[in-house]
């Protein structure tokens, strides 16, 4: 695989999904967990950004970009938001505090 | 009024409603508090909108034309799978508008939860018309969004918050797989629009990772198990319309993004309609299974919400797999009956929790033990939801029997050895559902009243005439079942377009 960049995007993408996938399977605090899910969407986003380029559609590709930036900022304050009420409520961030329902 | 027109009226209603709602609401609120007008406009806005849907649907349901308008480069049209979805969004939307008032009405900022029951109620409507693949992505996000708070909508609760948290981290992480498929999608094709995708889909590898990345992802807010770990909690934890919502309306909403999604790289594997019927079968074995052992009233309701997909899956999986156009319109007619009879279910539980807890100012889950002698302190509470119960355990003269009917005919019509052993399987699961919905019927009518039920409140006026409207949908959709069929068969038909078929 030669170091084009588009390879070297492909690369990026990949190691920012894993990294916020592994994140997400260890990290407990909960702003730490909607941080993993920012980089997971990050990764997705830098995807579209390249995908449009590859196409010769850089401005549909950065547009969609923009639109999953809004999207995505809403999660994040709906989940920190969260993360607020159950620390005042629950008295902690650590996840393993919310685990009182059963399966 | 033009049909066009009327379609732009339907989607724009809601979607102005909700913040006009809110700040309706909260303005009123600060002048004179407990007047709470947030719920009326809501109605108001749900109601107005039937009028233009009805001009939409006799276009797209008669005439058998999609209708559709264009805002700048963003094209909607609905076609038949669009116009169920709006219907049973709408219907089941304004009902539960109608059962919350009384329901919340010991709540706080409850122009927030009308706000956002109206703003989910236009993301599904977009969601079932959209032509382009992004679109489809940030419609689905729209409706995700405005459900995370309302899950979480007890807050002081630490098990809504729990069963928000879970719900958001999953879906969240779901959409971002979607989105990683649509950049594939996109990278390789140079399009979004579902039917150019469709068209030019080259058959590489890349295209069938953008598939399996839309199973994984659609397929979490869809339910389909190993995917499904959020429903039973959000279900169970949400204020209890919002459970009518979610189970009745918004699984099957994102079923139906599913749908379009996998319809649009349909031709790189004819593998997808044997995923799609793999987890059928999981989601109808592990629900049973799972409602059978529960002990709370609204959890059961959830875990059976599992099975009911599995025989929606099932009926669509069929169409995936062999055309057969019988069982996607069985599948379509499940959605249907479904939506009635599970938001029925979910809203009578709510009226008798409602009556045993909240109107006692007490936040707890209604145990199975609790419906003890239901009936003879609240008949109507107690008949509907043994209607409801009847209905999904599929008894004959009900809707559910009609439903299950048309999937078992059209998957034997399939004449495919692994169809009708489904089938089968199906019929199977579908008495072993009564396994735990007859108890709680014989609970309600032939046990002694508990202690508990003769010191519950009365039940509200406005929510028992949600739940007979809801009954006499489910009884009435059983003895003239083709009723009906002037929503499904559309919706059949543009399914099976949508593949090439």
């Amino acid at each position: 695989m030669n170091l084009s960049v588009p390879n070297i995007v492909i690369l990026i993408v990949i190691g920012l999904l894993g990294v916020g996938a592994y994140a997400l399977l260890t990290v407990r605090n909960l702003i730490k967990v909607v941080v993993a899910l920012q980089i997971m969407v990050k990764a997705a986003m830098l995807a579209l950004v390249l995908a449009g380029r590859l196409q010769g559609q850089e401005n549909l590709g950065q547009s969609l970009a923009l639109t999953v930036i809004v999207a995505d900022t809403i999660v994040a304050v709906v989940g920190l938001a969260l993360a607020v009420e159950v620390r005042r409520v629950v008295g902690s961030l650590d996840l393993k505090a919310l685990t009182t329902l059963r399966r | 009024m033009e049909a066009g027109f009327a379609f732009l009226l339907v989607v724009g209603i809601p979607l102005l409603g909700a913040p006009l709602i809110y700040l309706i609401g909260r303005l009123v609120e600060r002048r004179q508090p407990g007047l709470n007008p947030a719920r009326w406009v809501a109605l108001l806005a749900l109601l107005a909108a039937f009028y233009p849907l009805g001009i939409a649907l006799q276009t797209v349901l008669n005439q058998g034309m999609p209708v559709s308008f264009s805002l700048g480069v963003i094209r909607l049209q609905m076609d038949g799978v669009g116009a169920l979805l709006a219907a049973l969004a709408l219907v089941l939307g304004a009902l539960v508008t109608l059962f919350s008032g009384p329901y919340l009405s010991r709540e706080d900022h409850q122009e927030k939860y009308y706000a956002l029951l109206v703003a989910m109620i236009g993301g599904m409507i977009g969601l079932g018309c959209t032509t382009d693949l992004f679109n489809l992505w940030v419609w689905f996000e729209l409706m995700a969004i405005a459900s995370y708070p309302l899950v979480a909508f007890h807050r002081h609760a630490p098990a809504a918050l729990e069963a928000g948290v879970k719900y958001l981290v999953q879906s969240a992480v779901g959409s971002a797989f979607v989105l990683i498929g649509i950049a594939l999608v996109f990278g390789q094709t140079g399009t979004l629009t579902l039917a150019s995708i469709r068209a030019n889909a080259p058959l590489t590898p890349v295209m069938l990772a953008a598939g399996a990345l839309f199973l994984i992802g659609f397929g979490v807010k869809a339910a389909l198990v190993p995917l499904h770990t959020w429903l039973p909690d959000a279900h169970s934890q949400a204020p209890s319309g919002i459970s009518a919502m979610l189970s009745g309306v918004v699984i099957e909403a994102g079923l139906i993004a599913l749908l379009r999604a996998l319809g649009a790289v349909f031709a790189v594997s004819d593998l997808w309609g044997v995923f799609l019927l793999g987890f059928a079968a999981l989601n109808m074995l592990l629900g049973n299974l799972m409602a059978l052992r529960q002990t709370q009233v609204k959890r059961m309701l959830a875990f059976s919400s599992l099975s009911h997909m599995g025989y929606i899956v099932l009926g669509i999986g069929c169409a995936f797999a062999f055309g057969a156009p019988n069982a996607a319109a069985g599948g379509f007619f499940h959605i249907l009956t479904h939506g009635l009879m599970k938001g029925l279910a979910f809203l009578a539980a709510g009226a008798l929790l409602y009556a045993l807890y909240i109107a006692n100012g007490q936040h707890q889950p209604l145990m199975v033990d609790d419906l003890d002698g239901a009936a003879t302190r609240y008949p109507l509470a107690a008949f509907t939801l043994s209607v409801a119960l009847l209905g999904l355990g599929g008894i004959p003269p009900l809707a559910g029997f009609m439903s299950k009917w048309q999937i078992f005919v059209g998957g034997f019509e399939t004449r495919q050895t692994w169809a009708m052993a489904l089938v089968i399987f199906a019929a199977l699961n579908s008495v072993l559902s009564l396994g735990y919905y007859a108890p709680l019927i014989n609970r309600m009518y032939r046990h002694q009243p508990s202690k508990r039920m003769e010191s519950g409140q009365p039940v509200s006026g406005w929510m028992n005439v949600v739940l007979l409207i809801l009954t006499l949908g489910v009884v009435g959709l059983g003895f003239y079942p083709t009723l009906a069929s002037w929503l499904t068969q559309p919706a059949a038909q543009s399914l099976l377009a949508a593949l090439g078929g």
